[in-house]
């Protein structure tokens, strides 16, 4: 019971980095750019679910100010600084999004303080669901459904409908979907926006889970879903939700048995690599070439 | 015309601060504390301390009759910042003394710097057993790692009365050092250690230790880490159904603990925590300053740093001058000096600070004093 | 030069010898690194452990940097596997592990780090000029390197691979090259920076020095042995510039490396040598 109740832990977590990771997998399909900042996105979510639920009393408006306020933060990145850097070699929008990330950090500790601000009513940390025999905390539970659920939805999308064609088109070679009517500029705006909102979700999430928001709660999260994302081959989203869930496990049992070797942040870099040495293009290739 | 005019306010320029400056020598004191980055908590309090320190020293005769001059930096707690700070406070700025207001690396790195260049060098609050080891010129008033460690292990069995513990610890020299002195003193005391887990700097959701814990099943549970870590890992505990009475490091103590944690922080001990109580009337008023300057984020870590100055002041009192070898001489005879922490009976071989360990705990929202583990 | 001054140059020196050494790996051979810190940090902990075994001082310095060096050598041959953000990212990983490793090993003093360092012996003048030299001889080598054969072989493998490859230049062992030589430099940094310090700890070579080191090769100007130089000397000093700005410090280096990228992507030096040649456009564009 014990080994099924770490699997779940990690799938559970694993399921945050999937949130994450899926954005930067858009990001990175469509523009090649690795998008550290995004742990910035992150956080303002987490921050304005804060403030909002402790100003409204309600979780039903923090959520969608979150999702809304990093929507239009990652609307904003892109217009404001990757944009013009698109014809520029991959490391100048990559030092730029340090830049940026270390920018947003600060601005976080300047505007709300360095201890980071705590939920003042947030019942549900402390409550549970019994289901198979395994007690799982409900916001846990809301995490996993939560990213499944909007996953799956963003799936549906992809695959149903006119826009989520047009956008499989350009992922696939932009020039033909030009010549097909379709517009890639927006295609760029609708992937930042879906990505970031995703980042805004996962952001309040985490939130909740840990009572409160804090200015550097991206960056580790950053780097794991980075190593994520090229674990899985980048630009793959199958590859990206894979490689979040096995790290989630992983990590998981590696808290327990591989403490005594290295240190938990070391977890997903020691998978990134061993995985690549074997499969030098990650655990999956992309679909869209 | 013009010109006499402006050699005239030269001139009276002059004869001002020449006037101005014998009235009473001035003495600078360098101190350096994280004022920005991840750190900048614990900064802000320290050198808002430092600050009241001086104005206190001031009031009442200075470093033996001479006024103190603050020369404060931040080092954003790194060691590389750290060594160009005291570099400078010691050529740039001539200070006779220094006052660590900071973390243990950027502390470390710079008691090098000072032990060189034969300046006392005062490290309020870190507690890496090896600073005190950069030579004779560098001391402790703070109780280090391993004894912080060794007296939590006392706690547990001695005043709690028990047996099967779960250890948790931060991947850092703060918990990696408490352990290593809780580990020996835990195996001489007969508590048995039921599992042991570390976590990183950043980690807030500690399912897979909660799931451990859980099948541990221990009786208490002893945290090394900060209040970001101890506040979100007793939610879980106890959102988990763990009832285990959880015990603390130092890195615990500060208001965050409660309003992150809110109910689950009832009942958190602090090992090494600043107690409030403390019925000292200098300890209240500098309490009621400090929070007046915005200053009361992190009290420990303000507690600490005004006493090391306070220590300061002491010592040059009782060498009766600010000669560097001399009132290095009185740091190392200090007896008995009043440390808002406690007692601080003398200084060991290794000046480092002979202290008893306060062990504070959260009650109804607020710490509360619980009991002294003597050194 | 006082005291401050003179404590100063082997910061400098330090960062100056990371970002030339990334520079031939990610600029000369367009290899991106992300991971340097852990070469740097292998450097100063071979060094640290030689000199704490007795070793003396001109012995751990050389071979602090061909150990690090060596582990180049292995990462080299990951690059070998992959390429691109693939390699930026891998190597960022290597970083990771490095300190994850450190951590949790009682031979490197774990958490704690390593103490008691002895001296170099030279003295904080003789250090600094030391520092001053071995910079002046990193920036020669940079420069006679590109100039070489060595360097038209970097160029055409960043320029593109498959080309290179086509021409017959022996692609692995290139990079492989500029993996060693690159390493090798940041490991001579962390040694320099071990007897700088005396005292090193596993946080001094985290992911953030990695970026920092990038930072200061882009800043400057990728590619450019002058430039980057510059930016090593400007990223090293800027948060000595900005402690009048106190609370604002790390907010105004995040938008100083976020404008430079958004207004100047060749960097410092690329918006130096853009400025006169910018002129005589205008006049050419004034005539026409």
């Amino acid at each position: 019971m014990y080994y099924v109740e770490l699997a779940v832990q990690g799938l559970i977590y694993g399921s945050m980095y999937a949130l994450m990771a899926l954005g930067l997998t858009l990001i990175y399909g469509l523009l090649r750019v690795l998008h550290i900042a995004h742990a910035a996105v992150f956080t303002l979510g987490a921050y304005v679910g804060v403030i909002t639920a402790n100003a409204t009393g309600s979780l039903w408006i923090a959520f969608p100010a979150a999702i809304l306020a990093a929507v239009l933060a990652g609307i904003a990145i892109y217009r404001l600084v990757y944009a013009p850097l698109l014809d520029r070699p991959p490391l100048v929008p990559l030092i730029a999004s340090v830049g940026l990330l270390i920018l947003l950090e600060d601005l976080f500790r300047i505007v709300f303080g360095n201890q980071g601000i705590a939920f003042n009513e947030n019942p549900y940390v402390y409550m549970t669901v019994t289901i198979g025999g395994l007690s799982i905390g409900v916001l846990q539970l809301a995490m996993f459904v939560g990213s499944v659920a909007s996953l799956s939805a963003f799936a549906a999308f992809v695959a149903f409908s006119r826009t989520g064609a047009a956008w499989r088109a350009t992922l696939g070679n932009p020039q033909m979907a030009t010549s097909f009517g379709v517009s890639v500029a927006q295609v760029r705006y609708l992937n930042f926006a879906i990505g970031s909102a995703f980042a805004g979700l996962a952001g309040v999430l985490i939130a909740l889970l840990n009572n409160y928001a804090e200015p550097g709660m991206g960056t580790i999260v950053s780097y794991k879903t980075l190593a994520i994302i090229v674990l899985g081959g980048l630009g793959s989203m199958r590859g990206a939700l894979i490689g979040s869930l096995l790290l989630g496990v992983i990590e998981s049992y590696g808290t327990v048995y591989l403490s005594g070797g290295v240190d938990r942040d070391a977890i997903a870099a020691l998978c990134l690599i061993a995985i690549l040495m074997f499969r030098p293009e990650g655990l999956a290739k992309r679909i869209a070439a | 015309m013009a010109r006499f005019g402006i050699a005239l306010l030269i001139g009276a320029a002059i004869f001002a601060v020449a006037a101005g400056s014998p009235a009473q020598a001035e003495v600078k004191v360098g101190f350096h504390a994280p004022l920005t980055g991840f750190a900048a908590a614990d900064g802000k309090s320290a050198s808002v301390a430092a600050q009241l320190a001086v104005e206190d020293i001031n009031a009442t005769g200075g470093l033996a009759g001479e006024k103190v001059v603050l020369v404060s930096y931040d080092d954003q707690a790194q060691p590389a910042q750290s060594i160009a700070i005291a570099n400078k406070l010691i050529a740039q700025d001539g200070v006779s003394f220094a006052v660590s207001g900071t973390y243990s690396e950027p502390t470390r790195a710079a008691a090098t710097v000072f032990q060189e260049g034969s300046v006392p060098y005062i490290a309020a609050y870190a507690t890496h057993p090896a600073i005190t080891a950069a030579g004779p010129y560098v001391f402790r008033p703070f109780k280090i790692g391993p004894p912080q460690g060794a007296a939590a292990a006392r706690f547990i069995v001695e005043d709690l009365k028990l047996k099967r513990v779960s250890v948790v610890s931060v991947d850092n020299d703060h918990g990696q050092t408490a352990l290593s002195g809780f580990k020996p003193a835990a195996e001489k005391l007969g508590l048995e250690i039921v599992g042991a887990y570390t976590f990183g700097m950043k980690d807030r959701q500690f399912g897979p230790i909660v799931a451990s814990v859980k099948r541990d099943n221990p009786d208490v549970i002893y945290v090394a880490g900060y209040f970001f870590h101890g506040a979100p890992l007793a939610i879980q505990l106890r959102a988990a159904g763990v009832t285990a009475p959880i015990v603390g490091t130092q890195g615990f103590e500060s208001q965050e603990l409660i309003s992150i944690a809110g109910a689950a922080a009832n009942g958190i001990y602090v090992i090494n925590g600043m107690n409030r109580d403390n019925p000292n009337p200098k300890y209240k008023s500098f309490m009621t300053r400090l929070t007046e300057r915005g200053g009361a984020e992190a009290t420990g870590v303000a507690s600490a740093v005004y006493s090391a100055f306070m220590l300061l002041q002491d010592a040059a009192k009782r060498a009766g001058s600010i000669d560097r070898t001399k009132v290095r001489e009185a740091l190392a005879a200090t007896t008995n000096f009043p440390h808002f922490y406690g007692t601080l009976q003398a200084f060991n071989a290794d000046r480092d600070g002979q202290l008893p360990s306060p062990v504070i705990m959260v009650k109804n929202g607020k710490f509360v004093f619980v009991a002294n583990i003597a050194n | 030069m006082n005291g401050y001054l003179v404590s100063l140059v082997p910061l400098i020196g330090v960062n100056a010898i990371l970002a030339l050494g990334l520079n031939i790996i990610a600029g000369f051979c367009g290899q991106i690194s992300l991971g340097q810190a852990a070469f740097y940090g292998i450097g100063a902990y071979a060094a640290a452990l030689m000199a704490l075994a007795g070793l003396p001082f001109w012995l751990t310095l050389p071979l602090g940097a061909l150990t690090a060096g060596v582990f180049g050598l292995v990462v080299g041959l990951v690059s070998l596997r992959v390429r691109e953000d693939f390699l930026a990212i891998t190597t960022m990983a290597v970083g990771f592990l490095f300190l994850g490793l450190v951590r949790k090993s009682a031979l490197f003093g774990g958490e704690v780090g390593l103490t008691g360092i002895p001296p170099s012996g030279l003295g904080p003048q003789g250090y600094a000029l030391l520092v001053v030299g071995l910079v002046a001889a990193t920036v020669a080598l940079s420069i006679y390197m590109k100039a070489s054969w060595l360097g038209f072989a970097f160029a055409s493998i960043a320029e593109d691979e498959g080309a290179a490859r086509a021409l017959a230049v022996p692609v692995p062992h290139y990079k492989l090259a500029a993996f060693f030589i690159g390493s090798a430099l940041s490991g001579l940094a962390g040694a320099i920076y071990c007897y700088y310090a005396r005292f090193i700890t596993p946080d001094t070579f985290s992911f953030l020095v990695s970026v920092s080191i990038l930072a200061m090769v882009v800043i400057g100007g990728i590619g450019s042995t002058w430039g980057v130089l510059l930016g090593a000397v400007a990223l090293t000093l800027l948060p000595e510039i900005f402690r009048f700005a106190g609370e604002y410090r790390q907010f105004l280096f995040g938008l100083a490396l976020l404008m430079v990228m958004r207004f100047s992507p060749a960097g410092l030096f690329g918006m130096l040598s853009r400025l006169v040649p910018a002129r005589l456009g205008n006049l050419r564009k004034a005539r026409a």
